[in-house]
Parts: structure tokens; sequence; C-alpha cells
């Protein structure tokens, strides 16, 4: 599909240029294209109409009305060209991205996932247990109306007795043995004044089912499942009176602290079910001054800053010395040396990363027994460095190359052969024309790889993770990145803490960007020169 | 021409969409649920594969669809980060140490088992998925380790470790096999498996309180018993003996057995498939334990079944899970995707007949402790291991552990 | 490692040439040499380095036992059962059509936004462009291993309210994709536009072109090459992604490549790996063969642009 759409470029450049008519059928061409935008704005409506999302519905039409005023109006030229990309960008990207970082200020973590009526739910629940000495009843549900929609029943039967007792949110009454079948399994097929659900029709009920509690003097029928009862109670109950937990059978409370979303009692004992409030800048504090945290610190951010540069010089190093060797059309199976060499970056990098590191085994990994070193690589600080530093040029050159490739096609021959007329050498021509138009092009893109191998997660998590780890220091190892290293402090210890990588990761964040920025402010330089 | 290009596109578009509706289902109506309901379930590949047959029966038995959908990676998280926004499964297939914390995160309801459900099921299976007094899944079939040894290399299970360590030595020193004992240490250890030899040379992680409960407050790692099972293992390591190596991994431990370049392999049931398609020699004893120390103790893993909280449809969920689940049909079928000794005594007395190394496996896990399902376990894993990696390259015990429990212990609250 | 950059002084020096060496022959091999021979030199070294992880893949793949520890470099046993083996028992054709279809129209459609965005950027001049360049490439430098709780909170919703978009639907996980759209390759593709020479689109607009006429008919077919080669970086980084695909596709039919095959070695520890390499040499068959197709438009699109300048 990808050159369907390069060919017709292509095309029109051989084409006449003709005087402008870019007029009528540019306007056709436009309502040709909001037509469908208007199909999916209508298509999104429908669904946010009948829940009643007005606000969304509102969103959504503002947008598309915004849309056909951009476009059907001659003026925001530059709007017309950003918008598509900035509106996918907007939501797909920017909205995670906001979301993580206002997570930083929370105690989001595992235990403290949601809100408090959830904990709350769910300690009521976790409480609930069955009355001692309880029957446990069969059970079968069924209506006093329609099978779909009418008031439900429990239908439950005593095994021991084979008694069998209708219930609803009003209590428990006996029926009459005389009006209900019952089959040898206990379970009623036939009553006189109600319908019995099918499975089918019970099964499309079950929130219902699950939802329906009939009082007892002990506690409460519940239903387990759509074919057995059990009678229960709950242990632990929300109090709003004192904003606490109050078990029943011994009079224990734990009050509620919304300061750490937790319900804690008086002697310190906390329940596991918490809830999510936000802590201000604690988890940056805890960053900062934690000695476990900020101690390797420092260490792992120069070894951070190194992996990142060696693995975006070297692999555009090489990438780019593969590209010039193949630059030139007086050789032969350039096509096939090309396909060959973006090999490594077509294979599923995740899968590539799994092999390199069985490589590098000291006793079963290929590279030993080829070269019969016995290094124990991902045993020591330096031959572990460098493994990973050499797996991330295999795996990024190609990426390099390609690039590269392009954007050598781009620099017209001539300058080069200006340069060359000249008198220059190929060396010469190469870093006064030919490097400084391709860096023009490729800065950024630098810039960007940088970034990425920065945060290069994958890189090292799937092969060293970290090792070696010096004997005194479980947390930090040789090849850890910030990013694995925080990895291991947020999700390594007890559960996920969501609040603490987040403000981990906005950290990192501003120390990328404060080296990209000023990066960036360099190329404005170039741009000058070449617009 | 540039309409051309955009019918193009449109055309591509349209294509992609007949060919994304057509193809990417394969159950009748995800998108509408039929008028019964629907029932999701995650598990893990293989489970999930190995369950579809028994969840689309269970779906025309009740007139509902049934879905069985795969996760395969971070079950946990995924299971828990997804029921919270709601679009969770009713069904999760997983191990019970996550007990602890999917109760924590109100991702489980507690199931209700009839006295003969409970019965039927294996006690330790039962006691393993119990958490704070209630049951919170049904087993289906538990784990342990033990050890698999190449008959041809090795005819006699070893008594002890040190056994096991000189017949080993002698294979090599034939240059029958070049190593002593494959057993996965990796580059940042594996204290799971480690766990049999450590208790044996007198190790242990939390203490228990009076109870029979771990307590977490009794963190064993850094206290000198466990430093002096740690001088054990180092004798066995790659300055001592050489029968623990860090270059013998996850990947590749179980193939090393089964190319036959190691006599014995500390494995769980997992193993067998791939011993037996290597078509050796072997059987199946309980790992030994050190000549005059404690018994070796494995840890003891239970495939569980929970009902997810937060499901659509809990109310087949839990007749899913207690009422189907509880029935020994499913339990044997998914013994036969993956042979773990199902928990279910009557299934595991309905296969036990035809493989005999169930029941080794499950002599082998009689001294097995239950993984821990108190959250505080997850602390343990990574800086256990990085110590125990440590120690096998040679490092000093006292150091390395010491650094593994002050780390364990800045991270339990 | 040093491939490619080793030959390369010999290049320099000999690029003049000709100073009175010995014989003919060796002056002509010389010359050979110095024009095309070294760069066939470099191009094998690399070909080495790149080739010698792939060929122990290939050989896994055929490797019957498929494990790890029992592959050596040269295939022991060649035998396809492990491609027939991926073919029936798994549905691992259904995951390559996904997969091709996810990454080839976010490919197409995020090259068409890029380039867009790339225009504006590069011709046009409007307040907080620089500022909007910027803030493109700073939130791709955001950590993205959180992302997962966010894009639960939003395709929950969604996939209540416009199924077709949700969970488990290629187009859903397009749509999210598309999100990344904007970032590295606008940059790659301002970059090119810049190099452009501004006369060629002001000549056009003397012509009365409007900016789309520009932009469509003079800058586009000039940028060919770069539009391929991003095309194809975004093919590839699409084919491979693995963290979110992973949570977003939990269907067996829905899933994409790097999902399935995951779950090939994450069920069964170790005894899938030749499953896993052959599937991995598969999952490198639609790249290359996208390669191919482009590689054209990557050396010649530009002849054609070049012609006219």
């Amino acid at each position: 599909m990808k050159t369907a759409l390069l060919e017709r470029e292509t095309a029109p450049a051989v084409a006449p240029r003709g005087p402008r008519r870019g007029g009528a059928r540019g306007r056709l061409l436009t309502v040709l294209l909001l037509g469908p935008v208007a199909a999916i704005a209508l298509w999104a409506a429908f669904p946010l109409l009948e829940q009643g999302h007005w606000i969304a519905l509102g969103v959504l039409a503002a947008a598309t009305a915004g849309l056909f005023y951009l476009y059907l109006s001659p003026r925001h030229v530059p709007a017309k060209y950003l918008v598509p990309g900035t509106l996918f960008l907007l939501i797909f990207q920017l909205f995670p991205v906001l979301y993580t970082a206002s997570t930083a200020f929370t105690n989001f973590s595992d235990g403290h996932r949601g809100d408090k009526r959830d904990a709350v739910v769910a300690i009521q629940t976790a409480s609930v247990t069955r009355v001692p000495g309880s029957a446990e009843y069969v059970l079968t549900v069924a209506t006093t109306g329609d099978p779909a929609t009418g008031p439900l029943s429990f239908l439950v039967t005593d095994p021991a007795t084979g008694r069998v007792s209708a219930g609803t949110a009003g209590g428990l009454r006996t029926l009459p043995p005389g009006e209900v079948t019952v089959n040898p399994a206990g379970r009623v097929t036939a009553a006189a004044g109600y319908t019995v659900l099918t499975g089918g029709q019970a099964a499309a009920r079950g929130r219902e089912i699950t939802g329906l509690v009939v009082p007892t003097a002990g506690g409460a029928i519940r239903s387990q499942g759509l074919t057995r009862a059990y009678e229960g109670r709950a242990g632990r109950a929300y109090d709003e009176g004192c904003d606490c937990i109050r078990e029943a059978a011994t009079g224990k409370t734990w009050t509620a602290d919304d300061g750490r979303g937790a319900f804690i009692a008086a002697d310190g004992e906390r329940l596991a079910q918490g809830w999510r409030v936000g802590v201000g800048l604690a988890n940056f504090t805890r960053l900062i001054t934690d000695p476990a945290i900020s101690g390797p610190f420092a260490r792992t951010l120069i070894w951070n800053l190194i992996f990142a540069l060696a693995s975006t010089g070297g692999t555009f190093v090489l990438g780019l010395g593969c590209a010039l060797a193949l630059h030139s059309p007086r050789m032969r199976g350039r096509a096939l040396y090309r396909t060959l060499l973006v090999l490594p970056y077509a294979m599923p990098s995740f899968a590539m990363l799994l092999v390199w590191r069985d490589m590098f085994n000291t006793d079963f990994g290929l590279i030993n027994n080829l070269s019969g070193l016995g290094v124990d690589w991902f045993g020591g600080a330096t031959s572990a460095r460098i493994a990973v530093i050499l797996v991330q040029l295999w795996l990024g050159y190609p990426y390099m190359f390609l690039v590269a490739t392009g954007a050598l096609q781009a620099i017209p021959a001539e300058l080069s052969e200006a340069s060359k007329l000249d008198g220059a050498g190929p060396w010469q021509s190469l870093r006064r024309v030919t490097l400084p138009l391709l860096l023009v092009a490729l800065t950024p893109l630098l810039i960007s790889s940088f970034a990425f191998n920065f945060n290069n997660f994958n890189a090292i998590y799937l092969t060293t993770d970290g090792a070696p780890f010096a004997a005194d220091n479980p947390a930090n190892g040789a090849t850890d990145l910030l990013i694995t290293y925080t990895y291991r402090l947020a999700f390594g210890g007890s559960g996920a803490q969501y609040g603490f990588a987040a403000a981990v990761s906005v950290f990192i964040f501003v120390i990328v960007a404060v080296i990209s920025v000023v990066s960036f402010r360099r190329t404005r330089r170039q741009e000058e020169v070449y617009s | 021409m540039r309409t051309k290009a955009i019918a193009a596109i449109a055309l591509i578009a349209l294509a992609a969409g007949c060919s994304s509706s057509g193809g990417d289902k394969p159950g009748p109506g995800s998108s509408a649920p039929a008028a019964g309901g629907k029932l999701v379930i995650w598990g893990d590949d293989k489970r999930a594969a190995a369950l579809k047959p028994f969840a689309e029966r269970f779906g025309q038995e009740n007139g509902v669809t049934v879905e069985v959908q795969a996760i395969s990676k971070d079950q946990q998280t995924t299971f828990v980060t997804a029921s919270q926004q709601g679009s969770g499964p009713d069904v999760m297939v997983g191990a019970h140490d996550w007990i602890g914390n999917l109760v924590q995160n109100g991702a489980v309801d507690p199931v209700q088992l009839t006295a003969a459900q409970q019965e039927g099921i294996a006690p330790n299976a039962l006691k393993a998925v119990t958490f704070n007094g209630q049951v919170y899944g049904v087993p289906y079939a538990t784990e342990n380790l033990a050890l698999i040894r190449n008959t041809k290399l090795a005819p006699d299970a070893p008594a002890t470790v040190e056994d096991l360590v000189a017949t080993g030595r002698k294979l090599r020193s034939q240059k029958k096999a070049s190593e002593i004992l494959c057993l996965q240490v990796g580059q940042n250890g594996d204290a799971y498996h480690l766990y049999p030899f450590f208790t044996s040379a007198g190790g242990y992680l939390f203490g228990r309180t009076a109870a029979g409960d771990y307590d977490p407050k009794d963190l064993g790692v850094g206290k000198p018993a466990s430093i002096a099972a740690f001088e054990k293992i180092r004798k066995l390591g790659e300055k001592g003996d050489g029968a623990l190596k860090r270059s013998i991994t996850v990947e590749n431990s179980i193939a090393t057995f089964t190319a036959g370049k190691c006599a014995y392999l500390v494995s769980g049931p997992w193993a067998v498939t791939d011993v037996k398609k290597a078509k050796m020699a072997y059987d199946v004893s309980p790992v030994p334990g050190f000549a005059g120390g404690k018994p070796a103790q494995p840890f003891l893993g239970v495939q569980t079944f929970y009902v997810a909280a937060k499901g659509k449809n809990k109310a087949l969920a839990q007749e899913f899970v207690t009422n189907y689940v509880t029935a020994p049909e499913l339990a044997v079928a998914l013994y036969e995707a993956e042979p773990r000794p199902p928990a279910l005594t009557a299934a595991f007395d309905q296969v036990k007949g035809t493989d005999p190394d169930l029941a080794k496996f499950v002599d082998a896990g009689k001294n097995a402790v239950p993984l821990p399902a108190v959250p505080e376990m997850a602390t343990i894993w990574d800086p256990f291991g990085k110590a125990e990696s440590a120690v096998i390259g040679g490092a000093d015990p006292k150091t390395a552990l010491s650094a593994a429990a002050k780390t364990i212990s800045s991270q339990i609250k | 490692m040093t491939d490619c950059t080793e030959p390369r002084p010999g290049w320099a020096g000999d690029g003049r040439g000709g100073e009175g060496q010995e014989g003919m022959k060796m002056r002509l091999s010389m010359r050979w040499f110095s024009a095309v021979g070294w760069r066939h030199g470099v191009a094998v070294v690399a070909l080495l380095f790149s080739l010698f992880p792939i060929v122990f893949v290939v050989s896994a793949a055929l490797n019957p036992l498929g494990t790890l520890s029992s592959t050596t470099v040269l295939p022991r046993g060649a035998s396809f059962g492990n491609f027939s083996r991926l073919l029936t028992e798994t549905p691992f054709p259904h995951w390559f059509l996904n997969s091709v279809l996810i990454a080839g129209v976010s490919a197409a459609a995020s090259v068409f936004l890029s380039a867009l965005a790339a225009y504006a950027f590069s011709r046009l001049r409007f307040r907080g462009r620089r500022p909007g360049l910027l803030a493109l490439l700073l939130i791709q430098m955001f950590p993205q291993f959180l992302a997962i709780v966010a894009i639960f909170l939003m395709f929950s919703t969604i996939t209540e309210l416009w199924p077709p978009i949700g969970f488990n639907r290629s187009w859903g996980l397009i749509l999210l994709y598309l999100g990344g759209a904007l970032g590295v390759n606008t940059w790659l593709m301002k970059g090119f536009f810049d190099t452009v020479p501004r006369e060629l689109d002001e000549s056009a607009t003397m012509d009365g072109a409007s900016h789309a006429q520009t932009f469509f008919r003079i800058l586009l077919p000039l940028v060919a090459p770069i539009l391929a080669v991003s095309g194809m970086l975004a093919f590839i980084g699409t084919i491979n992604e693995f963290l979110i695909a992973n949570v977003f596709l939990t269907d067996t039919g829905a899933k994409t490549l790097p999902v399935g095959m995951y779950g090939l070695v994450a069920g069964e520890r170790n005894s899938n790996f030749g499953m896993f390499c052959a599937g991995t040499l598969l999952t490198a068959v639609p790249t290359v063969l996208v390669f191919q197709v482009l590689q054209r438009a990557i050396v010649t699109g530009l002849t054609a642009g070049a012609v006219k300048g």
C-alpha cells in the first residue's frame, strides 16, 4: 500500500506544471475528505447520545465543527497541515504522558489503586464467611414475572431436609412441599407461581443475581454461582459515623486515614485494602533523600550517558560508513547488500535481544564457544558493558544505515562533484560537503535516538537485567540504566509502586529534556544556515 | 491524481477493515454478547489452549458465550490493572502466591466451597489458597521441584547432595557429562530453585508466628543460619565443586539435561514433557539434602482459578469456578495439556495409574512448603537471587546476604 | 564491529591515485580497489557482523530438537518441522495477517501525517513553530513504561462506547500507534524538506500553485526517498511492538506476531525455541519485502526529482 502512495507521489514530478487551477478541484477534494470525517463523527456520536455523555458529545461536535471550519476557510494554513497528526498526538500520547505525570503526586500502588469506596467494598466482601452450621443450599433462580425482566426469587433447597424456600430481598419463606417439584440433585424444576429460569436466562441476569441478598436471622443468603447459595455474614462493615471499619465479632475498629489512604487501627494495624490519595511531593522527596536510591544515582547516570552516547554515536558511525560504502552507482549487488544489511533491524528486536543474551552465556554461548575466549561476559562490569553496547550496535546500525542512505540520496550529486573539481579529495569533500549536509537532516534524529537509548529499557532488561551486581549492592548493577534501576525500585519490591515510578519518570524526563533542549538550540543555527 | 491516491487509500482502508472484521475474531459475536451473556477467562497461553474446549462446553450447557484469552506476559499486573479499569476478565487462572496482592487490590472474591468440595481437594493445595481464613480460589494443579536424573548416567537416586556431587564429578572426569548438575541459577539468581538446598543447609526466609503463618517481622535472610547455609552453597559454586553455575539459566537448564550434558536436573513437572520428548531414560526422586542437614524443602505452587471481583458477570464466573472446575474432568484435561499433578484428589487418582511420575513428584513434594502468598514475599525474590548469584560466583556470603537483607527490609513497610 | 570504518583510510588516501606504481596490473587492481573494491570489502565485513546471529536463528529454526543449547551455528539436521508446526498448530497465519495489516496501515498513515506536519514546520512560518518542534521531540522522551495504566483507563471507556476501535481490534491499536506518528518521523522529514532548496516551491507559487499543490506535487516527490525510509522505519517499529500490543490484544485470533510468538516461549519455557526462531524469521519476511519494494523508491525516487531540480 505504501508503494501505491509513493508512485503517485513521484508521478506528478514529471507532469507539466500548469497555471493556477487549485480552486474548484481543490475545494471538491476538501469536501470529499470532510465527508468521511462527518460520517465518523456521526458514528461516534450515537453511543455518546445513547449513554448520555453530554460533555463528550459537545467536545465531539466542537471538534468536528472546528475541522470543517479549518479546512473550508482559506486561512490558518499551517494548522491545516498540523492538526491531523496533532489530534492523534494529543489523545493517544500526550494524555497518557500527562496522566502518568499526574500520578507522581499520588500514592498509586498495589493496595492503593482504586478509590475509598472500592476499598470498603473489597474489605466487606473479603470478610463474608459462611454462617457456621448453616445449610449448603442448592439454588434455583426463578421469577414471578417475565424471565427477562420479572422480579427475581431464589428458590433454595436444603439438601439435608429437602425443604424448599423462596427468598427475595424481603426475606425467606418456606414453600409448601406440594407446590414444588425437585429433581434428585435438589434443583427445583417447577414451582407454583414461579417461572424457573434456564441457565442462559439466569446468566443474562447475572448482575442482579449477584446483587440479590436474602436477609435471614443469622446473616444473609447470597448466590454462589447460578446453582448454589450459602448463608453468609460479613465480619467487617463500614461505619459512616466514625468513618471506620468495624469488626462485628471483636468490636475492633480501623479508622480511615485520608492522608495515607488506608484504614488503620489504634494499635497501628493497617488493612491491606487501601485507596489512592494525593501525597504531594512525597515521592520526589523519597527519590532525593533515600540513600539507597540517591547513593548510586551519579554512577548510574554517568554509565547511562555513556551507554546512550556510545549506542547513538556507534550506530551512526557504522551506519554512515556502510551507507557511504554502498553509495556508488558503479558498485554491483548494492540492492542485495542493502537488503541483507537491514536484516538485523527487520528481525523482531525483543527476540534478538534474547538470542544475543544466550550467545553471551559463559559456558554455552556461541561467542565463547566460537572464539574460545571463555570470558564471563555478564560477570564483569567492563565486559558486560561492552557486551550490551555491542548488542545495541548490531540492533541499531541498520537504522542509521537506512536513514543515512536516504540522506545521501538527497544530497545533489552536483555538490560533491563541484567540490571534487575544486580539488578536494574524497575525504575532504565528505567532511566539507556531505557531512554538514547530512547533519542538518540527521541531527534531530540523533537527538531522538539519544533519548531513545537513554531510556532503552529492553536493551538492558532483556539481556543483563542490570548484571553484574556487586555482592554488597543487590539493588544497582553495573549495566543498569536509570530506567531499569527505577523499574526495579518501583516494581521489584512489595507490589507495583506506580506513583513512585511516575515520579522517577518525571525526574529522568527532566534530565533528558535538558540535554536535548541544549542540543536543540544548536539546530537553530543549522536551520538558519540552510534555509 | 490526488483523487486517485485518496481513492486508493480509501480502498486500502476498506479492504483492511473487511479483513480485520473477517479475520480478527474466531468466536462468534465478540462485539454483541449472546443473549445469555459472556464469560471471559484469562490465563497464560498454555492453559488458555487447554481450557478452551471445556469453556466452550460450559458455554453451551449454560447458553452463554465463553471467551478464553491468553495473556503472554505479566499476567498478574495486567489482570489487576485491567480489573481496576473494568476491562478485566470474569475468571483468572494463575498461581496461588498472587493471592496476597490480588486481595489487597480487591481484584478477587473469596469463593464459598461446600464441605464436600473442600474434601475433594488435596489438603496442602487447599491450605495454599487459603488467605486470612478465606478460600480465594479453586486449585487445580500443584507443582514442586524434584530431582530428575538420567538413569543411564546415574542409575541410583542420590541420598545426599554430597553423593550427587560425587557422582556428577566422576561423570565429568569420565567425560560422560560436562556438568555436575543442571539447576538454573542465571546471572541474577533464582531463589525458587535454590530453596531446597537453602533450607537443607539450615537457612530460612521468614520466621513463623505461633499460628504457623509467615512472620514478615522475622526476616531470616541476613541471619547467621542463612549465612552458614550460603557457605555450603558457595562450596557447591563456581569456585568450589562447580555444581552450581551462573551459566545454567532458565532457558538452557532443561535443554542441557535433555542433551545428556548433565546427569541431574532440578526442575518441576513442566520439565517432564521435554525429557520425554528427548526419549531418554529418566527417573524422578526428591531433591536431596546435605548430609547431616535438615530435609530439603521445595516450594509448593498451586495453579488456581480465581473469580474476579470486578468481572462483568460474576454469577457466571462463580458458577464456572466453584461448580464446574471442581469436577475432575477439567483437571484431567489440564493435566493432559501439561503434566502437573492435579489438585483434585479424584482427578489425581484417575491419572496416576497411567503416569508413575506424578506420584514421584507428589512424593518429592512431601516436605514442600506453600509459596508464601503474603505481599512481603515479593520483596525477597530479587535481592535474594542477586545474593545467590554473587555467592555462587565466589563472593563472601556474609557481605552478600547482609546487603540483601538490608534491601529487603527497606522495602517491607 | 569496526567493519564499516576500517577500510576508509585506504579510500581517502588513494583517491587521487596514480603516483607511479610499479606494474600496470597492480595499478588497475589498485584503481578497482579504490573505486569499488573497498566498498565490497566493507559490505562483506558488515554482512558478517549483521548475519551471524541470524544464521544462528536460522539453524535453530531448522533444528528439529528446537532447543537452545542443542543449537550450533551450522544446523545439525535440516527439517522444516518447526515451520510446519508453527503454521498448523498455532494461529500464526492470523497473527501474521494482523501484524501486516496493523503495521502497514499505521506506517502509511503515519508517514502521511508526519509529512503534512513536516511541511508546515519546514516551509511555513507561524507562531509557536520552534516550541512546537521542541515539544514534539520532548513528548517522545517521556519514559513510556507506565503508559499501560493510562491506556487501560482510556480504552476501557472506548471499548464500551465504540467496540470496533476498542480492545482486541486492529483499528484500536492502529489509532493508538498513530499517537506516536508525529514523533521521530516529523523530525526526519523536516530535516529533508529543509535540504530541498526553497526556490523550488517559491517558483511554483509564482506559477500560481496553491500551498497544497506545492506540497503534493513539488515537495513530496522530491523527498520520496525519505518517505520510503520513514515508512520503512514506521513499519518495522510497529510490527515489532510488543509491550502495548501485549495488553491490548488478548484474543488469540487478534494477536500480532510478537505477542503471539512471545506466548510460544513463555508458555513452554524452552522447548518451543525452534518454533520461536522459525516465527522470528517469518516475521522478518514482510519487512524485507517492504524494504525490497521501497528500496527502489529510496534510490530512484530522488533521481527523478534531481533531474527536475
